[in-house]
C-alpha cells in the first residue's frame, strides 16, 4: 500500500476529515464574518468622510458627549459580541473536545500512539498485542501513521533534538514535540483516507521534509494491520539495538 | 519678555556652542539631530539588505531550485545562484532579525525618537546626550556584528528569528554565525536601554513649560510608552541571549534536553517565556510610535482635532500595560497548563478594545473634518487600514482553538506583517515624509511621494493578504520548498503571484530612495518652518531644519497640540490653526490661554 | 491652573533670601536631578534583566528532581556569607563618602571611596575563592543545569562588581583635594553600587542559602 494524500483544491481550508475540526471551523467562519463586518463599517464611514468632508470647514470639536458614547458602545459591542462569544466557545471546545485528554484515553477502543520526533521524521510506537510500551511486541513505524476511523486517538509527543510541531492540517490540530518533556495531543478521524502530517516549527535546514502520512483505517482493517506488524515486529526484534529502544511508559497525566 | 517659568527652563537648559570640527559635528555628535539622522541613514541601509533578503525568500517560493538572478550570480556563486535549505533557513532567520532590531526599530525609535522628542516637547537636548551618542555606536557595532555573521564559515544563524533553542543551541545550529546574531540580539538591546533611558527621561524632566502631560503631542506619548516598554522589557530578551550565549560557548545546560542534555538538561520552553516577555512588548514596541505618528498627522491632515485626545492616551496606557500580560498566546501549542493558556488568552482578546479605541478616534477624527490629502496624510490613512487588517487577523490567533490550525502557518505571517511590517513600516513612511522638512530643511517631491505610496499600499496589502490566504488553507511557514506537501500544491499559483507582488513593492521602493537622493541633493527650495500649517513646537517655535540648540528662546506651552479649526482662532489670526506655544493677538497672554486649556 | 511646572530654583540662579546658605548649596540643581531619574530608571531596567536570571534560575531548579544532583557538590555558605558582609560594609563607605564629599570634606570621601573599592575587591577575590573551591569539587559549568545556574548568576553579578569597583577607584582618585569631584558622580556610582550589592543578598539567599 503506498501513500499517495490527494492534493486539495482552491484557496480555502483543507479538507476537514476529523469529528470535531468543525468546532474550528465555525469559529473562523464566525470570526470572518464578524470583522468582515467590523471592517466594512469602518472603511465605509473613512470613505464617506473622504468623499463628503473633503473640502469645507472642519467642525472644530475634541469629541462630544455623544462621540464619546458611540466610540465606547461600539467597543463593548464588539467585546462582548465577538471576543466573549470566541472566548466562551474556545473555553468549551477545549474543556470538552480538544484538550480533553482524560475521557479521550478512556473511551471505548481508544488507541494510544507514542511518536518520537527528530531531525527529520516521525517515529511513531503502538504498544502491541500486550497493551503496553517498551515491550518487544511494539509496532514502530517510521512516517507513517496509522489510525482506525471513529475513535479517540490519543498521542505522546516527544523530541530528542529540537522542538518540532505535529500538525494535521485535515484534523486541524497541532501540538509541539518539545525536546525534555512529553506533551499530548488527541484527535478523531471521521473519513478514511490517507492525509499529510507536517511538521510545523522550523526545525533546521530540513524542514520542510519533514513530512509523514496519516492513514486513517476502517477499524477491522486496523486491527488486522496493527496484528500483522506486532507478528514482524516480535520476530525483528532486536535487544541489542538501543536506537530502536526510545519508547517510554506511557504517562499518566491525571491522578 | 519672558515668563519666570521660561527663565527657570534657560537656566537649566542653557544654550552650548555648537562644536566646530568635523568629527563632533558629523561622526561622534552628541546633537539628538546629528544622531537621529545617523540612526536613519543606519535604518534605511539595513531596510534595504532585509527587503532584499524578503525577496530572496519570494523568488524560492515563486522558483524554486532555479537560480537567483543578479543576486544569486553575486553571493551565491558556489551554487551556482540556487538557494539551498541551509541558506534558505539563514535567508528568512536574518530576514526577520534585521527588520525588526535593524531597521524598523532605527528608524521610527532610534530617528524618530531622538529626533523628534526634544524638539516636540520643547527641549534644547536629550537630557544624557552622550548616552544619546553611545547608544548609537553600540547599536552601529550591532549591524556590523550581523553583517560580520554572513562572512563565517556556516554562514549566518539559522535558528529563525525566534532563536528558539535547542534549535538555536549547539545542537542544531552549530558555528560561529549564530553566535555573533545571539551576540548582535544583546549589544542591540543594550543600545535600545541607552537610549530608552534617555527617552523616559528626557520626558520627565526636560518638558517645556506648560507642556503638561496631557499636552503631548501623541507622537511623544507613542514614544514615551514605547521607551517605557523597551527599559523594561528589552533586559528580558537580553537576560535570554546572555543565557543562550553561556549554554553555546560555555556549555551550560539552560535551554539544552533531550538527547545532549546533561543531568536532566534545562529547559527550551523556559527560552521561551524570557523572549515573549520581551516579544509580546516588541510588537506594540513597534506599533506606538507609529500610532503616535498617525494620532497627530491625521488630525494634522484633517485640520480637526483629534477626537477624544484622552480617551486615546489612556488606550496607549493600557495597551503598554495589557502587553506584558498576553505574550502567552505565542506558546500555546508547547503543552502549556490550559489554565494558564486561558488566561492568556483572556488577556489578548481584551487587548483588542483599547486597540479599537484608538481605531475609532482617528475614524471620528476624520468625521466632517476637512482633509487635505498630501503624501504623508496618504501613508497615514493606508497605516490605519493596514493596522486594521491586522489587528482584525489578530483575534483569529488570539484564540486557543483557532490557533490549533493556524498557529506556524502562513496566516500568523500575513498577521504580524500586516501589524509589525505593514503598520510600523508605512507608518514610520508617514514620518519620513512629513518631518522630512524638519529634518532636512526641504520637502520631498509630492509627485514621486504619491507614486511611492500607491505602489507600497497596493504592494503590501497584496503581498500580505496572499500570505494571510495561504495560510488559511494550511501552508506553514519557513518551509524551504512548500511543494513537498500534496495538500499545498494548489497554492503554487498563489505563492508565484504573492512574489510578483513583492518584487513589484520591491521595485516601488526605489522610487523613495530617488525621491530621498534627489531631494537632499538636488535643487534646493527651502521647505519653510511650518509647510504643513501644524502646531506642535518643532513646527511652530522654530527653525527648518532647527539651530544646534533647537530653540532660541524655550517655548512656553499654552495649549494642547491639535488646535484647529477653532473660529476664535480665526477670528483673531485668520489661520485655521494656533501653534502650541502660541500667544494669540490680543489675548490676555499665556496665562489666560492656558487657563482656557 | 497656570500652565507652568513648578521646579525647583537651580544653585547658579540668585539666591533668594535663605536664612541658612549652607542647606541651600546642598540642594539639588535640575541637572542632578535629572541624572539621578535618568540613574533609577537605568536601574529598573536592569533589575529586570536580573529579575529574568532569577526566573530562569527558578524554572531549571524547580524542573530538576534534586537540588543540588546527589551526585555533585552543594555550594558553601560560609565565605558567600562573609562576602555579604564585606559588601554590606562597602555599602556602607560609600554613603559616607557621599556625606563627606556633600559636606565638602574631600579627603574623608576620597578615602570612604577607596575603601569601598577596596573592600569590592576583596569580595571578589572571596568570590574566586568559591569558584576555585567548587571547580576543584567537580563542579563545572558543563555539568547540567545546576553549575550551569550557579556560575551565570554569579559570573553575571561579578562582572557588575568588577564595573562597580572600577569606578569607585576612578572616583577615589579624582575625588583627592583640592579638585575633588562633582557630587553627583558620587552619588550616582553610590547608587549603581547599592544596586549591585542588593542584587547580591538576593542572589546569596536564592543560590546558596535556599
Ligand atoms: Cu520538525
Ligand atoms: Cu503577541
Amino acid at each position: 500500500m503506498t501513500a499517495a494524500p490527494l492534493p486539495e483544491h482552491g484557496y480555502g481550508l483543507p479538507h476537514d476529515v476529523s469529528v470535531d475540526g468543525f468546532r474550528v471551523d465555525e469559529l473562523i467562519h464566525f470570526t470572518l464574518a464578524a470583522i468582515t463586518v467590523i471592517f466594512v463599517v469602518v472603511a465605509a464611514s473613512l470613505i464617506w468622510s473622504f468623499v463628503k468632508h473633503r473640502s469645507g470647514p472642519a467642525l472644530y470639536s475634541h469629541g462630544t458627549r455623544g462621540s464619546i458614547g458611540l466610540v465606547v458602545g461600539a467597543v463593548a459591542l464588539v467585546l462582548v459580541g465577538v471576543d466573549g462569544n470566541l472566548f466562551i466557545h474556545t473555553l468549551g471546545d477545549m474543556h470538552q473536545y480538544f484538550w480533553n485528554f482524560k475521557s479521550a484515553e478512556a473511551a471505548q477502543g481508544a488507541v494510544l500512539i507514542e511518536v518520537n520526533a527528530h531531525q527529520w521524521s516521525w517515529d511513531a510506537r503502538y504498544p502491541g498485542a500486550d497493551g503496553r510500551f517498551g515491550t518487544p511486541d511494539d509496532v514502530i513505524t517510521t512516517d507513517d501513521i496509522r489510525i482506525p476511523v471513529g475513535v479517540p486517538v490519543v498521542v505522546q509527543l516527544a523530541s530528542t533534538d529540537v522542538i518540532h510541531s505535529l500538525y494535521l492540517p485535515n484534523l486541524r490540530v497541532k501540538q509541539d514535540a518539545v525536546p525534555g518533556t512529553i506533551t499530548r495531543i488527541t484527535f478523531q478521524a471521521k473519513i478514511p483516507g490517507e492525509y499529510e502530517i507536517a511538521c510545523a516549527q522550523h526545525c533546521g535546514p530540513n524542514h520542510y521534509k519533514m513530512r509523514a502520512v496519516l492513514t486513517v483505517l476502517a477499524p477491522d482493517a486496523f486491527r488486522n494491520w496493527l496484528a500483522d506488524a506486532g507478528e514482524d515486529a516480535r520476530r525483528a526484534y532486536d535487544p541489542e539495538d538501543k536506537e530502536a529502544h526510545w519508547g517510554w511508559e506511557w504517562r499518566r497525566f491525571e491522578p | 519678555m519672558s515668563t519666570a517659568a521660561q527663565a527657570l527652563a534657560e537656566a537649566a537648559q542653557p544654550i552650548h556652542p555648537p562644536p566646530t570640527s568635523f568629527w563632533r559635528q558629523y561622526v561622534f555628535s552628541i546633537d539628538h539631530k546629528v544622531i537621529a539622522k545617523q540612526f536613519l541613514w543606519a535604518g534605511l541601509l539595513f531596510l534595504l539588505v532585509g527587503g532584499t533578503l524578503a525577496m530572496l525568500i519570494r523568488w524560492q517560493w515563486a522558483y524554486p531550485y532555479r537560480p537567483v538572478p543578479v543576486i544569486g550570480q553575486l553571493f551565491l556563486r558556489e551554487n551556482g545562484g540556487v538557494i539551498g535549505p541551509a541558506t534558505y533557513q539563514q535567508i528568512f532567520t536574518t530576514h526577520g532579525l534585521i527588520m525588526i532590531f535593524f531597521a524598523v526599530t532605527p528608524v521610527l525609535i532610534g530617528c524618530f525618537g531622538n529626533f523628534l522628542i526634544p524638539l516636540m516637547i520643547g527641549a534644547r537636548d536629550m537630557a544624557f546626550p552622550k548616552l544619546n551618542m553611545y547608544s548609537f555606536w553600540t547599536f552601529l557595532l550591532s549591524q556590523l556584528l550581523v553583517l560580520a555573521s554572513f562572512f563565517t564559515d556556516l554562514g549566518s544563524a539559522g535558528a529563525g528569528w525566534t532563536t528558539y533553542p535547542p534549535l538555536s543551541t549547539n545542537v542544531g545550529t552549530p558555528g560561529p554565525g549564530q553566535t555573533l546574531v545571539v551576540a548582535a540580539i544583546f549589544v542591540t538591546g543594550v543600545s535600545s536601554t541607552m537610549g530608552a533611558i534617555n527617552y523616559v527621561t528626557t520626558v520627565i524632566r526636560m518638558r517645556a513649560p506648560g507642556m503638561g502631560y496631557m499636552r503631548l503631542p501623541l507622537t511623544m506619548w507613542g514614544l514615551w510608552l514605547t521607551a517605557i516598554l523597551n527599559a523594561l522589557f528589552v533586559p528580558v530578551l537580553g537576560s535570554a541571549a546572555l543565557l543562550l550565549l553561556l549554554d553555546r560557548n560555555f556549555g551550560t545546560q539552560f535551554f539544552v534536553a533531550g538527547a545532549s542534555a546533561v543531568r536532566g538538561g534545562g529547559d527550551p520552553i523556559l527560552f521561551q517565556h524570557l523572549f515573549w516577555i520581551f516579544g509580546h512588548p516588541e510588537v506594540y514596541i513597534l506599533i506606538l510610535p507609529a500610532w503616535g505618528i498617525l494620532g497627530d498627522v491625521i488630525p494634522f491632515f484633517a485640520r480637526k482635532p483629534h477626537h477624544w485626545y484622552k480617551g486615546t492616551v489612556w488606550a496607549m496606557v493600557i495597551v503598554t500595560v495589557l502587553s506584558a500580560m498576553v505574550y502567552g498566546h505565542h506558546m500555546f501549542m508547547t503543552g502549556m497548563s490550559p489554565l494558564l493558556g486561558e488566561g492568556f488568552m483572556l488577556f489578548t482578546l481584551l487587548i483588542s478594545a483599547p486597540s479599537m479605541v484608538v481605531v475609532l478616534n482617528w475614524a471620528l477624527t476624520l468625521w466632517r473634518a476637512s482633509i487635505r490629502f498630501d503624501t504623508p496624510m496618504l501613508f497615514a490613512l493606508a497605516t490605519v487600514f493596514v493596522f486594521g487588517v491586522g489587528g482584525l487577523t489578530g483575534l483569529f490567533l488570539a484564540d486557543i482553538s483557532m490557533d490549533l490550525y493556524l498557529h506556524d502557518t502562513m496566516f500568523v505571517v500575513g498577521h504580524f506583517h500586516f501589524t509589525m511590517a505593514a503598520a510600523s513600516f508605512i507608518g514610520a513612511m508617514t514620518g519620513v515624509y512629513f518631518w522630512f522638512p524638519k529634518i532636512f530643511g526641504r520637502k520631498l517631491d509630492e509627485r514621486l511621494g504619491k507614486a511611492h505610496f500607491w505602489f507600497t499600499f497596493v504592494g503590501i496589502t497584496l503581498v500580505f493578504a496572499g500570505q494571510l490566504l495561504a495560510g488559511y488553507a494550511g501552508q506553514q511557514r519557513r518551509l524551504f520548498d512548500p511543494f513537498q506537501y500534496t495538500f499545498i500544491q494548489g497554492l503554487r499559483g498563489l505563492n508565484r503571484w504573492t512574489s510578483f507582488f513583492a518584487f513589484a513593492l520591491f521595485a516601488g521602493q526605489f522610487i523613495f530612495v530617488w525621491n530621498f537622493f534627489k531631494t537632499l541633493f538636488g535643487k534646493a527650495v527651502p521647505a519653510g518652518e511650518n509647510p504643513w500649517q501644524v502646531t506642535t513646537l518643532e513646527w511652530t517655535a522654530t527653525g527648518s531644519p532647527p539651530p544646534f540648540h533647537n530653540f532660541d528662546r524655550i517655548p512656553e506651552v499654552v495649549r494642547g497640540p491639535h488646535e484647529f479649526s477653532n473660529p476664535e482662532v480665526r477670528r483673531l489670526t485668520g489661520r485655521d490653526f494656533a501653534g502650541q506655544s502660541e500667544v494669540l493677538p490680543g489675548s490676555a497672554g499665556p496665562a489666560l490661554a492656558a487657563a482656557r486649556g | 491652573m497656570p500652565g507652568t511646572n513648578v521646579r525647583r530654583t537651580p544653585a547658579d540662579l540668585p539666591a533668594p533670601e535663605v536664612p541658612d546658605l549652607h542647606r541651600y548649596r546642598l540642594r539639588r540643581t535640575e541637572g542632578e536631578v535629572t541624572s539621578y531619574v535618568g540613574m533609577i530608571i537605568f536601574l529598573g531596567s536592569w533589575a529586570m534583566m536580573f529579575a529574568a536570571l532569577f526566573f530562569a534560575y527558578a524554572v531549571v531548579r524547580l524542573r530538576a528532581p534534586m537540588w543540588p544532583p546527589p551526585d555533585q557538590p552543594a555550594l558553601p555558605i560560609l565565605v558567600p556569607g562573609l562576602n555579604t558582609a564585606v559588601i554590606a560594609a562597602s555599602s556602607l563607605a560609600v554613603v559616607l563618602a557621599s556625606r563627606a564629599h556633600a559636606l565638602g570634606r574631600h579627603r574623608r570621601a576620597s578615602i570612604g571611596l577607596g575603601v569601598a573599592a577596596g573592600l569590592g575587591a576583596l569580595f571578589l577575590g572571596l568570590q574566586i575563592l568559591v569558584w576555585v573551591g567548587v571547580w576543584r569539587a567537580g563542579l563545572l559549568p558543563s555539568g547540567g543545569p545546576y553549575p550551569s545556574a550557579f556560575y551565570a548568576l554569579t559570573a553575571f553579578h561579578a562582572l557588575h562588581v568588577l564595573v562597580g569597583l572600577a569606578a569607585l577607584g576612578v572616583l577615589a582618585i579624582r575625588a583627592r583635594p583640592p579638585r575633588g569631584t562633582t557630587r553627583s558622580a558620587v552619588r550616582l556610582w553610590g547608587m549603581f553600587w547599592h544596586f549591585v550589592g542588593a542584587v547580591w543578598v538576593a542572589l546569596y539567599v536564592a543560590v546558596y542559602l535556599v
